[in-house]
């Protein structure tokens, strides 16, 4: 009786496994994206404006800082690109970078669209956006 | 019934432990790239440091791999760290195997402007 029961029940089982993993996998992705958009922030935050700080002592990004921030984020998502929904380089143009110079700060947020083809074949749902905001002050 | 339960039972774990790990890589592969980019790339403060997070997220760090590339680097230049071990993976009646992780950040060169 057990046996036919767990029979009966495997695919229900299943379905929990395969959904355990996909959200385990998507929560690996997210994390991964949200430390490539630490990572942006802090090297763009650190890449000042040399002038001016030879001129006044102030910490002022750099003029590109913004650029600095979208290549560096795309650098860093490139390794999970196969997990992503779209290309590195096109996430990180659409993402909204703002530089303050007082203080010097940079913050990007971003929508990252992840694969789910399991929540696809099971909810219908195959993209998961991934919602990512990171901030960096300078030293 | 045992040879079905069993398996799936050890699947969550084997596999939420797999990526509780590729997390804690994640997370200390990023700070071994910002204490390069520092330092101006690959030195032994690097190694001891990534030894150190791996040792205390579980990992055994004599099992890892890693490149920084370049090895030197100067200010504002790309600087590529990556981090590679195995993860066992052992699922009672399925499989026994070797999970490779791989980690990677990129960050630029901070040492002398």
């Amino acid at each position: 009786m057990s046996a036919i029961t767990t029979i009966a029940a495997l695919p229900l089982l299943i379905v929990v496994l395969m959904t355990t993993l996909e959200l385990g996998s998507l929560r690996v992705v997210a994390a991964r994206a949200r430390s490539a958009a630490d990572l942006a922030v802090l090297v763009a935050v650190n890449d000042q404006d040399d002038g001016e700080l030879q001129r006044s002592g102030t910490l002022v990004p750099a003029a590109d800082a913004a650029d600095v921030a979208r290549a560096v984020f795309a650098a860093n998502l490139d390794p999970i690109a196969p997990l992503l929904a779209a290309a590195p380089a096109g996430i990180a143009a659409d993402a909204a970078v703002e530089v303050d110079a007082k203080p010097a700060t940079v913050h990007l947020r971003v929508t990252v669209p992840v694969r789910t083809p399991l929540f696809g074949a099971l909810f219908f749902h195959p993209i998961t956006d991934v919602a990512v905001l990171a901030n960096g002050g300078a030293r | 019934m045992i040879t079905i339960l069993i398996p799936l039972l050890f699947a969550v774990i084997e596999f939420g432990d797999v990526f509780q790990r590729w997390l804690a890589q994640e997370s200390a592969t990023v700070q071994v790239a910002r204490y390069a980019a520092e330092l101006g790339g690959d030195a032994p403060e690097v190694r001891a440091l990534l030894d150190e997070s791996l040792r205390l997220s579980g990992i055994d760090p004599s099992a890892a791999s890693l490149d920084i590339t370049p090895a030197r680097v100067g200010w504002r230049e790309p600087l590529t760290v990556s981090v590679r071990t195995n993860a066992m993976v052992a699922i009672p009646f399925l499989f026994n195997a070797a999970i490779p992780l791989r980690t990677t950040a990129v960050v630029r060169g901070e040492l002398a402007r």
